[in-house]
């Protein structure tokens, strides 16, 4: 049984790196409290159809790191780039899911799925393609609803279709299940465990909750405080499927989760789980 | 006070006073009525009618109070009976005939109803640039306050030397009523887009004109209706104030013609119409308002 591997950035990768991150480094000027560094020399490699979540205390620049990923934010050092690409811009090899959902209200579920597709004007055999990404989500039923007439899960369902709908090579998800009970959590966990398997997308995904990232994740990293750079690259050894109910209780889960919590706590401002 | 307006062209002072008085009045009780109005197709709609109902019961029972107990002249304040009379002599008449209310009526209406149009569209489309753009912000807010401030009736008489006492003049002062709240309200309504949206709009490449239709325009929905519920009542005192300076037609020149003949009765009698008016208005806006901005009454339903 491999215990987990602490490793820096260059992991063996299985395959080619669709998302690199070399030595990228940001400092953001804001009107309160001056020039903030946010990020400081981040290495991370991810290999095509990895599933790789990231945790790290509030305001450790992982948002801002996912957020330069999606082309909505400048990096200003270092290298960035996907499919060998340097990043510009928003690009439509990348969905975004969203904290909350961020579903426009004035749109049907339905409607708010095929936006990707309506913004590039690309209005033509869209419709098949939208109602199979409902079904999947187990949506179909309620294409013709508006947003608040869903419960916060099945809004949150909704924001990944729509990340999916221009069919993507990556995902990138900020926090997408922070605001949702626990219960509801796990179980849309399970959903996009099943999701990732089915589309086998490359997926980031940024979470507060460290069983989350274990649960879902093939390797966790860990970022530290302010400026945030990677502490630690964790492997995570559970064969998949996995559920919460046998995650538990495998022998990697523990060690994995009390080494996250350490390096963590290790960190002012420690996530609480 | 009875001989203020003898003729159609009256001294500008007068119109100043005449102008805020009487359709002020008017408007006053359209938008104090009002509030009443929406709930009736909500949750508390009985209550809501009730209150309305009440409240108007007792208004009228005031009213008498003031004519038969406290013997109120007629000339100040003339019995229910005589303005119930005036209404009724205004209302049941062939429409065609210039006696009714229906001719002046339609022209204030169809005045009005042009300066809304013109006047809330220009405020839509430069709120819009304004919400847009930091420079064409910059450009015209201080105008748009600058004229703001000015009150519409000093400039009134202006606007009669520029376009006449024809229909134009009604139209331009109206729009003019109309244009504020919908330049203001759109442009708050459209800067106060939350950041992820526009996050989301972005990671899409949405173009500047897609964030500004799928996006921005929807959100500040409810704002520019606000706007536009204001404008619509705007928009009639407008015609109004415009008719008291001097026209063919209109509920202006109803009562001006009313009050040079001593005709207190009459004069309550159109201001009852255009408090009427200026609810139905109201609560057609909000009623659309509903029906386009379903979301933001979720918790209505």
């Amino acid at each position: 049984m491999a215990a987990p591997q602490v490793s820096r950035g260059d992991s063996p990768p299985r395959a080619r790196p669709l998302i690199d991150i070399a030595k990228v480094s940001k400092t953001y000027v804001t009107a309160s409290s001056g020039s903030v560094h946010a990020l400081n020399k981040v290495d991370l490699k991810i290999a095509e159809g990895e599933f790789v979540c990231v945790v790290g205390p509030s305001g450790c620049g992982k948002s801002t790191l996912l957020r330069m990923l999606a082309g909505l934010d400048t990096f200003d050092g270092g290298k960035l780039t996907l499919d060998d690409q340097t990043v510009s811009g928003p690009s439509a090899k990348v969905g975004v899911v969203f904290q909350a959902a961020n579903l426009l209200p004035w749109l049907t579920v339905r409607e708010n799925v095929r936006l990707p597709l309506r913004v590039g004007g690309r209005h033509d055999a869209a419709n098949a393609r939208i109602d199979a990404l409902l079904e999947m989500a187990g949506l179909g039923e309620f294409g013709r609803r508006y947003p608040y007439e869903l419960s916060g899960g099945m809004q949150q369902r909704a924001g990944i279709c729509r990340a999916l709908a221009r069919d993507p090579q990556i995902l990138l998800m900020d926090e997408p299940f922070g605001a949702l009970d626990a219960l509801t959590r796990e179980r849309m966990n399970m959903e996009l465990q099943r999701i990732w398997q089915a589309h086998r997308k490359t997926i980031l995904l940024i979470t507060h909750s460290i069983s989350e990232a274990i649960f879902l994740g093939d390797r966790v990293v860990v970022m530290s405080a302010r400026p945030g750079r990677i502490l630690a690259d964790l492997q995570v050894p559970i064969p998949r499927p996995r559920s919460f109910d046998t995650i538990v209780s495998h022998p990697s889960y523990a060690k994995l989760a009390s080494e996250i919590r350490g390096l963590l706590n290790a960190q002012e401002g420690a996530p609480n789980d | 006070m009875t001989d203020i307006a003898s003729r159609p062209v009256i001294s500008p002072a007068d119109v100043v006073a005449q102008a805020d008085l009487s359709p002020d009045a008017a408007m006053q009780s359209a938008v104090e009525d009002a509030p009443s109005q929406p709930r009736k197709s909500g949750r508390s709609g009985v209550n809501g009618s009730v209150i309305a109902g009440a409240g108007l019961v007792v208004l009228i029972a005031l009213w008498i109070f003031c004519v038969r107990v406290l013997r109120v002249p007629p000339y100040i304040m003339p019995a229910p009976e005589a303005v119930l009379n005036a209404l009724w002599s205004g209302l049941a008449i062939d429409p065609a005939s210039p006696k009714g209310y229906y001719l002046p009526l339609w022209s204030t209406l169809s005045n009005a109803a042009t300066g809304f149009a013109i006047g809330t569209g220009l405020g839509l489309v430069l709120g819009s640039l304004m919400a847009e753009s930091r420079t064409v912000e910059k450009l015209l807010m201080p105008y748009a306050f600058a004229l703001q401030s000015l009150p519409k009736v000093a400039i009134a008489p202006l606007v009669v030397i520029w376009f006449g006492f024809g229909d134009g003049s009604k139209v331009a002062i109206a729009a003019l009523l109309a244009f504020f709240p919908v330049l203001i309200n759109s442009f708050t309504g459209l800067r106060s887009i939350e950041p992820e949206k526009i996050d989301l709009m972005r990671s899409l490449s949405a173009t500047r004109f897609e964030t500004y239709r799928i996006v921005k325009l929807p959100n500040a929905a409810p704002f520019i209706f606000a706007g536009l519920d204001m404008a619509v009542v705007y928009a009639l005192l407008g015609a109004i104030v415009a008719e008291f300076l001097g026209a063919q037609q209109g509920m202006g020149v109803v009562i001006t013609q009313a009050q040079s003949v001593s005709d207190v009765a009459g004069v309550f009698a159109a201001l009852v119409i255009l408090g009427v008016l200026g609810i139905v208005l109201h609560s057609s806006v909000r009623r659309l308002e509903h029906r386009v901005v379903h979301w933001a009454h979720r918790g209505k339903r």
